[in-house]
């Protein structure tokens, strides 16, 4: 490098006084951007990614002590003049944004407010400088954004504008805090066009924080691995995605589910937890959790080439970064034959609408004369008709707001159905259950922090479905609890905790666990390891996987993760607007001919080590939200092949390509089978 | 928004409605002659019949509802038995005298308590904090007949600076004179209800300190004070707001109790007194007007909160 780095950060450290002492939660991390070069910052939750961004803008607080040996912005000293730089050439973009903007304020004066602040521009001319910012990101109709309240805009129109704020004061460097975690796919592909286009017209330098690898490998030169506040790897991003040095990179990658290779056997969990950051271990803190750990790891390591002279850009702290490690596989369950069994659950046509306000807020008035206007609903659920076999895992995948939730509750009969039937094991399920179908059917929920009790023991939570349903009693309930807990890999010292002492994962297992207590035959996963790290992750799915093997039991998958989905599922629903739009066998769905939804939300993944996949990606206008006509395909306002009115007007035919896989679009299935496939899979 | 005050208001007249129902109700469907419970166990068969005669008693119940609240609409509160005079203008008087009161208090609890809860959250942690934290702990912790016990003996009867009961009109005593029977009754009021609002004040500002925008704002580089000003407060009082009109309410069952303690000519003073000397119109009127300031301070506060929050303002329609 020639010139100097914008931005260069040497050995900074970043103490926070807790109650059990000084927490270390950045350990002299080091790293450098160039001008117009864009860094990816990657690590897990408590790894102290966004230590360092708010470190960066001297934003941490008071309970933090904060030391480098050096920090300089263009020849400044960040932290003397960070309050000087922040919002003039340093911006920045937060994860959610629905909190990053003033509910009580208009996007187009928070936007506006730094040019007045820093450039002393008058309102008017800061108002009008406002919607042209806006319009630049990509939003239409700017004027009418810029007098709107955030609560007035979709989640992908919020963060553009919190985008348009953040380069304001044309910013030399725009710091990105999980930009895209809180958006759906397909706002996120948006979003990630719209920072690469700004990065070439703009020559913006980007520090890019997420726990997503592929976004990173799209956007970024560079990338910093972060583990427990330390740097554990440091190189070009396509190379270090492609050939990981440090056990956690390899191990990070290998617990990944990709999206284009579908189920490709068991993913390789990591072990254990973050290490107690209070009391920092000297050596590598990563050897509790590594394969490959022996006893020269607990001497202190130091950040260096991997390999000596050739690539001195590849940096590793690990005295084993050169050799060739490849993380065990663990043991696959017996496999039994999946997916042929009997239909266990059928739904046919099942509906559900939600009321829209009550009887005042539907009373408007016009020049003083009172007038109610008809009950507005939203239809969540549309007629849908699916079923899932016994030991079968059937994916469903859709944006928020498709209905997939609904859905899932539907099926288990939690909210009643306006219209439609269903059966489980061959006979109707009434509105009100009883206790025998509650048995058989259960289900695991997204958030364990709050779908367990907190003030019961594991044990507690476990018991109450063994004894309600009859399942065992007194001592032999107790042995029960030891089983469940042993099923989903928890020794049974685990009984007398509250859930506050468990760890994101073990708590998700005890929801398994106590999904599991009654012996069902079907469960709903209703995003059930989307809260969760990918280290973590991949335990959770493989246990999944593994108890459909020895128990036979079938899942409804929700998420919204294509990458899971794909990993999982024997078969895959797409759901839009609260209709299934294509449905089949995995391998049909992700790959042609596609519904053009399924196409645009494959397209749209970002996937690791396919930079090259930018020429065949679809993006789509607008979000979900965005207003569609009655009738005709949910679909059609925002398709890239609608063909004309009649898909806004007649519901699309079903097209079969194969016996079993359903495509909802009144486009013909050549047409359809001619598009080039998103994901690499023909 | 004229459409949202549109509905609030016809949601205000429809509680309004309900209340001269139960009202009503409590009066005349309870079990015991409402004539009988006027003139007391004493009273000759004469009398009673002649009172029910008087009150239109005789006629069916639902011509007794209609009378009276036609009556209400029309603005005839009835006729005070006791007093012999037209309860609407005993009742003005009174809710004028109570009015000031209420006014002066309210306005001290919603300055000071917002004043103190701010500056505890910006300064969270510190002396003062915490000494304005065990301050209002214990002005909530005691009750407010204490303080009037308490105030009299210190400062009317003991150092003998301020009158311990009574009223002097404005004109009769000028500013001084009018303002010194104020002072102890308004304290009693607003000590608790200060310490209450602060608190509340606290904890949302300090939730609105450690949200989202104000990490946001502080990031685009926006000084602290603007901070605070503009993106902290208008959110961190929205609590706030619905708390001081559901204070309205608290501070009119406190009036009830000082007025009687410091014998303050008032509307609560007026209720008791109708309650003691069986003034059945009376003590319906009263308890009308009771409601219909709550109902109005629900109403400002409604308004108030949509004036601080778009969401309410505008609905969710897209731009």
């Amino acid at each position: 490098m020639a010139d100097a780095p914008l931005l260069s950060l040497d050995a900074l450290s970043v103490t926070y006084a807790t109650g059990r002492g000084p927490l270390a939660a950045l350990q002299d991390v080091s790293l450098a951007i160039p001008k117009g070069g864009a860094m990816g910052l990657v690590g897990e939750s408590g790894s102290g990614k966004s230590s360092v961004v708010l470190a960066i803008l001297g934003l941490l607080g008071e309970g933090a002590r904060v030391t480098a040996a050096a920090a300089r912005f263009d020849g400044h000293d960040l932290f003397a003049e960070a309050p000087a730089l922040r919002g003039r050439r340093i911006g920045v973009v937060f994860q959610d944004p629905s909190a990053a903007l003033n509910p009580a304020l208009t996007v187009g004066s928070q936007v506006a407010e730094p040019l007045v602040l820093h450039r002393g521009m008058s309102q008017e001319d800061a108002a009008a400088r406002a919607v042209s910012l806006l319009s630049e990101v990509g939003l239409p109709r700017a004027e009418a954004v810029a007098r709107a309240y955030p609560h007035q805009l979709s989640g992908g129109m919020k963060q553009r504008a919190v985008i348009a704020g953040a380069l304001a004061c044309e910013p030399d460097l725009l710091l990105l805090d999980e930009p895209t975690t809180a958006l759906d796919v397909t706002v996120e592909a948006q979003i990630l066009d719209l920072l690469e286009g700004l990065r070439k017209s703009r020559g913006l330098s980007l520090l890019l924080v997420s726990h997503n690898l592929g976004i990173v490998d799209r956007l970024c030169d560079d990338l910093t691995v972060l583990y427990a506040g330390r740097v554990v790897e440091q190189g070009p991003a396509e190379a270090l995605l492609g050939v990981p040095s440090h056990p956690y990179t390899r191990g990070l990658l290998g617990a990944l589910p990709r999206a284009d290779r579908g189920r490709i056997g068991r993913l390789v969990p990591i072990p254990g937890g973050l290490p107690d950051l209070t009391q920092p271990d000297p050596g590598c803190n990563f050897r509790a959790r590594c394969a490959f750990a022996e006893p020269a790891c607990a001497a202190p390591q130091v950040l260096a080439p991997v390999r000596s002279g050739a690539d001195a850009s590849r940096l590793a702290r690990c005295h084993k970064a050169g050799e060739n490690l490849i993380w065990p596989v663990p043991d696959e369950a017996v496999r039994r034959h999946r997916g042929e069994g009997d239909i266990l659950l059928a739904a046919e046509g099942l509906s559900r609408s939600f009321a829209l306000g009550g009887l005042l807020g539907r009373l408007s008035f016009r020049n003083g004369i009172p007038r109610l206007a008809p009950q507005a609903e939203v239809r969540a659920v549309d007629g849908v008709t699916l079923s899932v076999r016994a030991g079968e895992v059937l994916g469903l995948v859709g944006e928020s707001g498709c209905g997939k939730t609904t859905l899932g509750r539907l099926v288990l009969r939690l909210i009643a159905s306006d219209s439609g039937t269903l059966r489980f094991a061959g006979e109707l399920v009434p509105d009100k259950p009883g206790a025998a179908f509650r048995r058989r059917a259960q289900i695991v929920f997204q958030n364990p922090d709050s779908s367990l009790n907190p003030r019961k023991t594991v044990a507690e939570i476990i018991r109450r479905p063994v004894t309600l349903f009859g399942i065992a009693r007194g001592a032999e309930a107790d042995a029960e609890v030891d089983r469940l807990l042993e099923l989903v890999r928890l020794s049974p010292a685990y009984r007398g905790r509250y859930p506050h002492q468990l760890s994101g994962g073990e708590k998700q297992r005890i929801g398994i666990a106590r999904a599991l207590a009654s012996r069902p035959d079907f469960l709903v996963c209703d995003e059930a390891v989307s809260a969760l790290d990918v280290s973590v992750q991949a335990a959770v799915l493989n246990l999944l996987d593994d108890l459909r093997d020895r128990l036979g039991v079938a899942y409804l998958f929700i998420s919204h993760d294509i990458g899971v989905i794909a990993h999982v599922a024997d078969r895959i629903a797409v759901m839009y607007r609260g209709k299934v739009v294509e449905e089949g066998p995995a391998r049909a769905v992700l790959a042609p001919p596609y519904h053009p939804y399924t196409e645009a939300l494959l397209s749209a993944v970002p996937l690791v080590g396919s930079s090259g996949r930018a020429a065949a990606r679809i993006r789509l206008a607008g979000d979900v939200s965005s207003a569609a006509g009655a009738g005709g395909c949910p679909f059609a306002h925002r398709c890239p092949r609608r063909i004309g009115p009649v898909c806004d007007t007649v519901v699309p035919p079903v097209l079969e390509p194969k016996k079993g896989h359903r495509i909802a679009c009144h486009l013909p299935l050549e047409t359809l089978a001619a598009v080039p496939p998103a994901l690499g899979w023909a | 928004m004229a459409s949202y005050i549109a509905r609030r208001l016809v949601a205000v007249l429809g509680v309004l409605w309900a209340m001269t129902l139960l009202i009503f109700g409590i009066v005349h469907l309870l079990p015991g002659n409402v004539a009988y419970m006027i003139l007391g166990e004493y009273a000759t068969a004469d009398a009673i019949a002649t009172l029910e005669a008087r009150l239109g008693l005789n006629d069916p119940i639902y011509v007794q509802y209609w009378r009276w609240f036609t009556g209400l609409l029309g603005g005839d509160f009835g006729q005070s038995l006791v007093m012999d005079r037209p309860a609407g203008p005993l009742i003005a008087e009174a809710l004028g005298r109570s009015a000031i009161l209420a006014g002066i208090s309210i306005v001290l609890v919603a300055i000071i308590g917002i004043a103190l809860g701010i500056h505890s959250a910006v300064h969270k942690g510190t002396l003062s904090d915490r000494l304005l934290t065990l301050l209002q702990y214990f002005f909530i912790a005691v009750p407010e007949f204490f303080w009037c016990i308490l105030l009299i003996l210190f400062f009317a009867a003991w150092l003998g600076w301020l009158p311990a009961t009574g009223y002097t009109p404005l004109a009769e005593g000028g500013l001084v004179g009018w303002g010194v029977h104020l002072i102890l009754p308004v304290f009693t009021l607003v000590s608790g209800l200060i310490a209450h609002v602060s608190r509340l004040t606290r904890s949302s500002m300090l939730e609105t300190l450690d949200s989202g925008y104000v990490l946001a704002a502080r990031a685009r580089g926006v000084p602290e004070r603007l901070v605070l000003r503009r993106h902290a407060l208008p959110n961190a009082l929205l609590p706030t707001v619905t708390v001081l009109a559901v204070d309205v309410g608290i501070l009119i069952g406190g009036i009830v109790v000082v007025e009687t303690v410091f014998a303050y000519p008032g509307l609560g003073r007026l209720l008791i007194f109708a309650i003691e000397n069986h003034d059945v119109p009376l003590l319906m009127a009263g308890m009308m007007v009771v409601t219909t300031v709550y109902a109005v301070a629900n109403l400002v506060a409604d308004i108030l909160y949509a004036f601080l929050n778009p969401r309410i303002r505008y609905g969710r329609a897209a731009a």
